[in-house]
């Protein structure tokens, strides 16, 4: 075990002294749970207390610590009895951590989670320019209460990459929002496996009166939101190489990408994997003339065919 | 060697206790723990100091004496403190569930496992069971010093697409997966947004109470979501027709009042205002098959010949 390093003991010591000053009597056992940290841990941090205070370091300016029966009292410690303020990076984490929960749709907007980031705001200055959207999810509510309850249910799927609508029967696990968008982690009775599915995409979702069971935990998402469930590129996927110019400097950063290279004029060589004809359509047609397509050259016809194709309906 | 945590806490509690600025010899005095070697007391005193402003400790290097050139530290209480913030039992559940639902990605999480947690005991809240993870919103390391800057109205100076930017903060935004400041672009004399990921430099933040934030501005709305109004050019009004199967998010992505005709096979068709007209065939384009812009001729034109250019070029290939 690496133990903490001064840092992160003497801030917390910082937090848990007036929390004790607040709390006499508190139980050892309540406070490392409390604090999330072991008694053991606890008791080394309490130990070094009685030796801090004010010169000359007489008993009468020091803290007096006592712990009787597990219990913990301290006393001459006056000016740590208020918590050390918020960092801007703890104020600015438990601010968005509370304004993303708010934009869970359901949240409700004048409870107590609302009261408490009004107050936190206030404190901090903070006002009311802080946003957080998660994204639209029209059906969000019936996906996340059918996981929640286990039920089987079948959705109109809007396949982005294929430009296709299906339809099937999923067995949602989890419903979570990452990368700015809300995921349905599922079995697919379709595809026979697990599934990711992008909750905007979802165009329908009607019960089927069956119930699956919980317990087949895992799945697509099992690394959890931001892991790398959300784009799992197969090996047998196509592998595109591009050079890019400036002016499309923003695919990579948007993208996941195998390759970027920086080239000496200045463009750059991108690998990107493209399981989707529609989806790599779709950024040719955009990049235009600042994508110029190296391999497989197929790809270069194909996005020529594809705009032949749109062409039909300016003629 | 007597134990740093030890002459850490003493060294805040003298800092804190004292009236006045002590010098680093009349530190050194009163915090036992220091060599006695002046360049070894004053590296040794650096690093304390590191340590202290690292996790948040405002100590402050201010003159003795008015118009005297001997500075010295101090911490002041008001610094120092958490101002009271009263909150509920049921406030503070609240903001625990917060904490353990949504997972700022990235963090370096330590003992108390990331800041939210860290303010959260803070603010007398507990660590409780953890929770499956609702949300997860990546973690920039521009963002804390971006959300001081705003919170404390101060200009900041930050490196972006390679050139200095300068800013008032009005805002943080996080939309489609990223974080965005938006303000006052001091240099363009306009309000801009920019991605906190792709600052490529610290944030310079200037003194506090540099601006005012305009009242009832709304970050959110600032931050525009259609490209294609989000331009200089002059606007034109574009029809754009868009087939059943695209029809209904694509209302709901604009708002029903965008819609101009509703066709009896299911299909839309949509007003948009365009002030940008490459984001504009950009958004057309990526909706392949499921839309045509039907007017102005202009656009039309601008459409048909971007595509012809593609068109010809694979022929040969």
């Amino acid at each position: 075990m690496t133990r903490p390093d001064a840092a992160v003991r003497l801030r917390r010591l910082l937090t848990i002294i007036p929390w004790i000053v607040d709390h006499q009597g508190s139980n050892l056992d309540e406070l490392a749970a409390r604090f999330g940290i072991k008694v053991a841990e606890l008791e080394r941090d309490l130990e070094l207390v009685p030796f801090c205070g004010l010169p000359p370091y007489t008993p009468d300016r020091l803290i007096d610590c006592e712990i009787v029966d597990g219990r913990v009292f301290l006393r001459f410690a006056e000016y740590f009895a208020r918590p050390l303020s918020l960092t801007p990076g703890e104020g600015f984490a438990l601010l968005a951590a509370g304004q993303a929960l708010l934009a869970v749709p359901g949240a409700d907007p004048s409870g107590s989670l609302a009261a408490a980031l009004g107050k936190l705001a206030g404190v901090l200055g903070a006002g009311d320019g802080m946003a957080v959207e998660l994204g639209p999810a029209r059906y969000l509510e019936p996906l996340r209460a059918a996981a929640e309850a286990g039920e089987r249910v079948e959705i109109d799927y809007y396949t982005f990459g294929r430009d296709e609508l299906t339809t099937r029967r999923i067995d949602p696990r989890a419903v979570f929002a990452a990368a700015g968008q809300w995921y349905v982690d599922a079995y697919c009775h379709r595809a026979e496996d697990d599934r990711l599915f992008r909750v905007d995409r979802v165009r329908g979702v009607r019960p089927t009166g069956e119930r699956f069971e919980a317990s087949s935990r895992g799945g697509a998402g099992a690394t959890g939101p931001g892991g790398s469930g959300i784009f799992n590129p197969r090996p047998t996927d196509r592998r595109v190489t591009l050079v890019l110019n400036a002016s499309a400097a923003w695919v990579p950063e948007s993208y996941p990408m195998e390759s970027v290279e920086e080239l000496p004029d200045g463009r750059l060589r991108v690998v990107l994997v493209a399981s989707e004809r529609a989806w790599l359509e779709r950024l040719l047609l955009r990049l235009g003339p600042a994508a110029e397509v190296l391999d497989p050259a197929e790809v270069r016809v194909e996005a020529a065919e594809a705009a032949r194709r749109l062409l039909v309906r300016y003629g | 060697m007597a134990d740093r945590l030890e002459r850490l806490t003493n060294l805040v509690a003298v800092l804190l206790e004292s009236g006045r600025p002590l010098t680093l010899e009349e530190i050194v005095e009163r915090v036992p723990g220091y060599p006695a070697e002046r360049e070894s007391y004053r590296r040794q005193f650096e690093r304390d100091k590191a340590t202290l402003r690292e996790i948040g400790v405002p100590i402050s290097l201010e003159a003795l004496y008015a118009f005297d050139q001997e500075t010295g530290y101090r911490i002041h209480r008001a610094d120092y403190e958490l101002p009271p913030l009263d909150l509920s039992d049921d406030e503070r559940v609240a903001l625990h569930l917060a904490v353990t639902a949504v997972r700022l990605e990235g963090q370096v999480g330590d003992a108390g496992g990331g800041a939210g947690r860290d303010a959260l005991l803070k603010l007398g809240g507990t660590l409780g069971a953890a929770a499956p993870t609702l949300a997860a919103l990546p973690d920039v390391p521009a963002l804390p010093a971006l959300f001081d800057a705003y919170r404390r109205r101060a200009r900041v100076t930050f490196t972006y697409r390679g050139g200095p930017r300068r800013l008032d903060p009005y805002g943080i935004v996080f939309r489609n997966g990223h974080w965005y400041v938006v303000g006052f672009d001091c240099d363009r004399e306009a309000i801009r947004a920019f991605r906190a990921d792709r600052i490529e430099s610290g944030i310079e933040p200037g003194r506090a109470g540099a601006f005012e934030r305009p009242d009832r501005f709304d970050p959110a709305s600032a931050l525009r979501d259609e490209p294609w109004r989000f331009g200089d050019e002059e606007p034109v009004e574009a029809l754009v027709l868009v087939s059943a199967g695209q029809a209904g998010w694509v209302e709901a992505d604009l708002g029903g009042k965008a819609v101009a005709e509703r066709r009896d096979d299911g299909s839309v068709v949509l007003r948009m205002a365009v002030t940008n007209r490459e984001a504009f065939r950009s958004w057309v384009l990526g909706l392949l098959d499921q839309a045509e812009v039907l007017a102005p001729p202009e656009l039309r034109a601008d459409m048909a010949g971007w595509l012809s250019a593609l068109a010809g070029s694979g022929a040969g290939a």
